[in-house]
This record gives C-alpha cells, sequence and structure tokens, in this order.
C-alpha cells in the first residue's frame, strides 16, 4: 500500500470522527433526555451530562403503560413481515434474475414504480379491503400493509444481486442432481446470503419504523398498539414528558441493534469469491 | 460409460438457428472434442446433451437411451464448466462429494471416493480449504475432481484450460487425456483451439455457424479436409489458397500460378477450363531449382523453422469474402506463407523458385467450397 502523507492521514481521522460525531448526537441526546428531568430540556446553558440521571424513569414507563405488550406486537409484526417479505421476493427475483419471462424487463420496472407511490395512496383501498375481510384491528393487516410496499424493493434488490451470481452455479447443481428448488435452497441461498442480510435487514428497519399502517388499522384497543403508536400516546395534550418519550425510544432501538448485530456477519460481501477460474 | 448420439437435432433462440441438422454418434470410451470458432455452437451442443438447454427438434440418446426429456440431474453425466463453478461456501471436500450426497450415498462412502479422487488429482492437503483459498490450477482439478467422483456415464467439459496459464494449461491438457484413458468414460471437449482439438481427441468435430463441417480423426482433417473452412481451419498456420483455371499440359491437367504452370492431381482432368481454388499446406511447399519464382516479403526465425511469406501471383488472389473463409481475421489473401526446417538463410526480397507437389494438392469447387473430384 501507498504511504499516507501525515496531512492525509489527519484529515481521514477529522472527517471520520466529524460524521461519526454528527450521526452519533442525537443518540447521545436521546440518551441525555431520558436521564433527567422534563424542565432541565429548557435550560440554558444546556447540560451536556446529567448531574443527578433519573434511572426510574424506565420503570416508570413499564409500570404505567404496557409498553411490553407493544413491544411484543411490534417484534410479531416485523419479524412476520420480514420473514413473509423475503420467502415471496426471494422466489420472484429469482424467477426474474433467471427465467427470460415475457415481459420481465417491464415487470422489473412496474415493481420499481409501485414502490414510488406513496403509502397514504394506498391506505384508503387497504382499509376497505381489510374491513371487507375483517382484519382491522389485528395484527395482520399491518403486516400485510407492509409486505405490499416492502417486496416490491425486496425484489428489486435481490433480484441484482442474483443477477451477479453465474448461472453455472445452479447449472453445475442441477448436473449434480439437485433439484431445481433443491438448487435454490442449497446453492442460490447460501452464496446469496450478504444480500439475503442486507434485504432483510431493509424489511425488518422500514416494518419497525411504520407508524402510519399501525395508527390507522390498530386503532380499536391500545393493546394491539405497536411501539411507535405507544410512543406517540405518550406525548400528552398540556405537558409532554420527553424523558419518558426518550426511554421508550431508547428501549424501541435495541431490537434493530440485536438485529444489525446478528446480520452483520453475513453482511460482509465476497463471500461467492473463489467460485470462478 | 456409454455411447452418445445426437439425431437431427436442432437448437433455435427465437430467429436465430443457433444449432442446425446436427447428427453425430460417439463411441463408448471415445475422447471427442467440437472444436470451431467463437459462437459457432459448441457450448450449446454440450449444453442441451447435458439437459441445461432444451433442444427444439431431434432426440439425443446416452448409452442407448433416449434422454432427450429427461432433466440435467437424471441423465447421469458430469459436466466441467469453464469458469469451474466450485460451490463457494462449501469446501473442496464438500465440492467434489456434493453429486454423491445427492444421490443419497452414505456419508462414510462418500468421504472414502472423495478421497480416492482427491489423492487422484493430488488435492489431498486443500480437502478442507474453501475454493477462495486454492490457485486457479488447484480450482480447475476441484472441478475435474467433482465429474470423476461420480464415475458418470460421460464427462462433458466446455473449455475447461481456458483459464490456465499457457504452461499449465499444456501440462493439463495431456493429464485430462491419461486420466480419461484410464478410467475410459466416454468425453465430450468443447474448445476453440485447434492444438488442444488435435492432440487430444480420438474424434473431432469441426463446427461452424452451426453446423458440423466434418467429423474424424486428426489425420482426417489434416489431410483429406472435406471443404475449404475445415482445410484452413485445421493446422497452424493454415492453408494456403488460391485461385486459377485448370487446362489441359502434355502431361495431364495444369493451372497457371503467376506466369508458370504447375501439374494438378489428375482428377482435375474432368475439371478442364473451369476455375477452382486450390490449397496447399504451408510445410508442403517445397524450395526447389525450378518452378513458379516468387520474392520474399517476410522472413519469420522461429529458431528451428522459418515461415517464409510471399505474395500471391495478382491473377491467383481469392476472393475471401466469396468464400467461407469470410470470418477468418488472420487470413490475408494477399500472401501465401511456406514453413520450412532447414539451415539455409533466408533473405528478405530474395527471390526463390516453389514446386508444390502434386499429391499434396487440394482441389475446391468456388461455389460449393466442398472438395471437387
Ligand atoms: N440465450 C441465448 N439467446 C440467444 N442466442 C444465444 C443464446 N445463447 C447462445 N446464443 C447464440 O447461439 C450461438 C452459439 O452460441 P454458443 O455459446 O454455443 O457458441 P460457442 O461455440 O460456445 O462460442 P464460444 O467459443 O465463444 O464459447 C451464438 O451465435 C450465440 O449468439
Ligand atoms: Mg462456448
Amino acid at each position: 500500500m501507498q504511504k499516507r502523507h501525515p496531512l492525509g492521514t489527519f484529515a481521514l481521522y477529522a472527517t471520520v470522527i466529524v460524521t461519526c460525531a454528527l450521526l452519533l448526537f442525537p443518540i447521545y441526546w436521546m440518551v441525555v433526555t431520558a436521564l433527567q428531568p422534563s424542565s432541565n430540556l429548557r435550560a440554558y446553558p444546556p447540560q451536556f451530562w446529567p448531574t443527578d440521571p433519573q434511572w426510574n424513569v424506565f420503570a416508570d414507563l413499564l409500570a404505567k403503560h404496557p409498553f411490553m405488550l407493544w413491544f411484543s406486537n411490534t417484534i410479531l409484526i416485523a419479524f412476520a413481515t420480514m420473514t413473509i417479505s423475503l420467502a415471496v421476493s426471494i422466489l420472484a427475483a429469482y424467477a426474474l434474475s433467471r427465467f427470460r419471462l415475457r415481459g420481465g424487463q417491464g415487470l422489473g420496472l412496474f415493481i420499481l414504480t409501485s414502490k414510488m407511490l406513496p403509502a397514504t395512496l394506498l391506505i384508503i383501498p387497504l382499509f376497505a379491503i381489510f374491513r371487507s375481510t375483517g382484519l382491522v384491528g389485528s395484527l395482520w393487516s399491518v403486516v400485510i400493509a407492509q409486505a405490499t410496499l416492502i417486496v416490491p424493493f425486496c425484489t428489486w434488490m435481490l433480484k441484482g444481486y442474483f443477477d451477479t451470481m453465474p448461472p453455472e452455479l445452479e447449472q453445475a447443481a442441477l448436473v449434480d442432481g439437485c433439484s431445481p428448488l433443491g438448487t435454490i435452497w442449497r446453492i442460490v441461498l447460501p452464496v446469496a446470503a450478504p444480500g439475503l442480510a442486507a434485504t432483510a435487514l431493509y424489511a425488518f428497519v422500514v416494518s419497525w419504523s411504520d407508524f402510519l399502517f399501525g395508527r390507522t388499522f390498530l386503532t380499536t384497543t391500545d393493546e394491539s398498539w405497536t411501539l411507535q403508536m405507544g410512543i406517540a400516546s405518550l406525548k400528552g395534550e398540556f405537558v409532554t414528558e420527553w424523558n419518558v418519550i426518550m426511554a421508550g425510544s431508547i428501549m424501541a432501538s435495541i431490537p434493530i441493534i440485536i438485529v444489525y448485530l446478528f446480520l452483520e456477519r453475513f453482511l460482509v460481501g465476497g463471500l461467492a469469491a473463489g467460485s470462478e477460474k | 460409460m456409454a455411447t452418445v448420439q445426437f439425431d437431427q437435432i436442432k437448437k433455435s433462440y427465437g430467429a436465430v438457428e443457433a444449432i442446425r441438422d446436427f447428427n453425430l454418434d460417439i463411441a463408448d470410451g471415445e475422447f471427442c472434442v467440437f472444436v470451431g470458432p467463437s459462437g459457432c455452437g459448441k457450448s450449446t451442443a454440450l449444453k442441451m446433451l447435458a439437459g441445461l438447454e432444451a433442444t427444439t427438434g431431434g432426440t439425443i440418446s446416452i448409452g442407448g437411451r433416449d434422454v432427450t426429456e429427461l432433466g440435467p440431474g437424471k441423465r447421469d453425466i458430469a459436466m466441467v464448466f469453464q469458469n469451474y463453478a466450485l460451490y463457494p461456501h462449501m469446501s473442496v471436500r464438500k465440492n467434489i462429494g456434493f453429486g454423491l450426497k445427492m444421490q443419497g450415498m452414505a456419508a462414510r462412502d462418500i468421504n472414502t471416493r472423495v478421497e480416492e479422487a482427491a489423492r487422484v488429482l493430488e488435492l489431498t492437503p486443500y480437502l478442507d480449504r474453501k475454493p477462495r483459498a486454492l490457485s486457479g490450477g488447484q480450482r480447475q482439478r476441484v472441478a475435474l475432481g467433482r465429474a470423476i467422483v461420480r464415475e458418470p456415464k460421460a464427462f462433458l467439459m466446455d473449455e475447461p484450460l481456458s483459464n490456465l496459464d499457457a504452461k499449465l494449461r499444456v501440462q493439463t491438457r495431456s493429464e485430462i487425456v491419461k486420466l480419461q484413458k484410464r478410467l475410459g468414460v466416454t468425453t465430450i471437449y468443447v474448445t476453440h483451439d485447434q492444438t488442444e482439438a488435435l492432440t487430444m481427441a480420438d474424434k473431432i468435430v469441426v463446427m461452424k455457424g452451426g453446423e458440423i463441417q466434418q467429423v474424424g480423426s486428426a489425420e482426417d482433417l489434416f489431410h483429406t479436409p472435406n471443404n475449404i473452412f475445415v482445410a484452413g481451419f485445421i493446422g497452424s498456420p493454415g492453408m494456403n489458397f488460391f485461385h486459377g483455371t485448370v487446362a489441359t499440359g502434355a502431361d495431364g491437367p495444369v493451372t497457371r500460378f503467376g506466369e508458370t504452370k504447375i501439374a494438378l492431381p489428375a482428377k482435375c482432368a474432368a475439371m478442364a477450363g473451369r476455375d477452382m481454388i486450390f490449397g496447399i499446406r504451408p510445410e508442403h511447399l517445397r524450395v526447389a531449382e525450378s518452378g513458379p519464382s516468387v520474392g520474399l516479403t517476410l522472413v519469420e526465425n522461429l529458431g528451428t523453422e522459418k515461415i517464409l511469406h510471399f505474395h500471391t501471383p495478382g491473377q491467383n488472389m481469392l476472393e475471401l469474402d466469396r468464400t467461407a473463409l469470410a470470418n477468418d481475421e488472420e487470413r490475408d489473401a494477399q500472401s501465401m506463407l511456406i514453413r520450412v526446417i532447414d539451415d539455409r538463410r533466408y533473405r528478405d526480397g530474395e527471390t526463390l523458385n516453389l514446386s508444390f507437389p502434386v499429391d499434396k494438392i487440394h482441389v475446391f469447387d468456388p461455389d460449393t467450397n466442398e472438395v471437387a473430384g
């Protein structure tokens, strides 16, 4: 490797530090806000480190609200959405990538345009469908609504990934006596693991951060709320306890971090290296 | 081990006819090479045999059984791909054993067979590595291992050596031939390199534009090519061509090469008055005391052998675009070549007399490009 100029090294680290600071400041501020009384928020100069951290805010939150219920609702929705979206988009993307389908090219583009429609536009027809099928108030309504938006994008992402895999890999497996579905399971999916991990992470994050669908379809009782709806409900009409809201937000971010840490080892590229020449 | 038959095989991609009228019988244990320029349909023919491409018409049989409608896994063949297509997420051991596992063989038996194949291919130290930690030559051997461990009815190989460097290619070439002879498995091998074809094959199939041009041994193709394309394709450097009118001389048919008459094979007597295309290989032209005189334009000294270039006389020059040689980019109608192995020194611009041995002259019909008479 070429030796870097000391000034270049300095510029590199400066950029990294500034970028990290910009990205991490909101998270830091979320923690700081959660740990002090709301009144301190408006103090000037602002307090960058709470002198008297109020740890009981988490206990209060759990005691006063059905927080764990919202939490498990959201987990269920996010995992169901992720699983269904992946299952559908793997098969769709594989078909689009490997078979010369009539109108396949147009279909790829069409899939992307459906992603461009704003979710608000779909919400009324979806509501009508869920009402006539009796799904309003059920977690499934949110899962299905989210999947309709997530599947097209995941399909498109995975197709791009499958396109980079040499078709000879599957041909070799077929010649070795593997069935077509077995080829997907034993060869395509393991080799596409980085792409699958990225897609799964995307599906999980999008589903986890949903507010609109939950707010529309799950209004009947607060037992079917998602975390995001629950946190939003903490905002009072006259006083808002920002420390409680931030405590909820901290807990809401934990699953995302766990899922990311789990998928991270698959995200590293280059798994396909070595299959060719 | 089995025979392989193509019967009236056709393949079209929409309006593009990739393979036409493909008929071929390959005997049990034979090493058959498909050779031809890029895009002539070699890989397509092989993929149809493997079951990876559907045929548009005709039947394919392996070991006397019609397999045209069977999937690739049911044909009991093994294939080596140009890019090897090793499973990147599996160790060498798993890669080689995958086919056996798919057949439902017990893990212990798989292991025995894999280790035996690895021993033959000298892959034993690498069995637990992933393909990405292997050199190009080792990957190539893993691809071979995956094929031989299955003990299939036939090996199919699509340019398996084209990613190796020149030295390794020559070495692996002879290893593949030895392995094939020892195992006795019918092998169909695709290449666009005529040296590979000539050195490896029992039977060579020369293809062009989706059609078989000629099937035969290296000898057959070299000494009795069926048409201008095969004559020009086989041999390095390729055959010289020129055209001329057949006349009747005192001792039999003759034609003019430049200003001088040269004798033609006796079968040309029947073609008197017609304009024909003649071919003679660079190694068959001789420097002589008399005969047509030519001026050397270039002398290429390759150590033992020398390639001498001279201008084709104007009236003998071919219009390549009107022959089957139209797409051969290396060919230059304006020059002819002589290949000599001797100690004489040749200089650019030197004038030589040539003799054209009458039994080495090939005669082709300019309308059909086929051999005449
Ligand atoms: N999927 C396809 N769709 C349309 N045409 C195709 C397809 N695959 C191959 N062809 C055409 O069929 C012809 C034969 O292709 P093939 O791959 O068999 O050539 P090849 O002899 O193997 O050439 P090379 O030496 O370059 O590998 C070519 O003209 C090619 O353009
Ligand atoms: Mg090819």
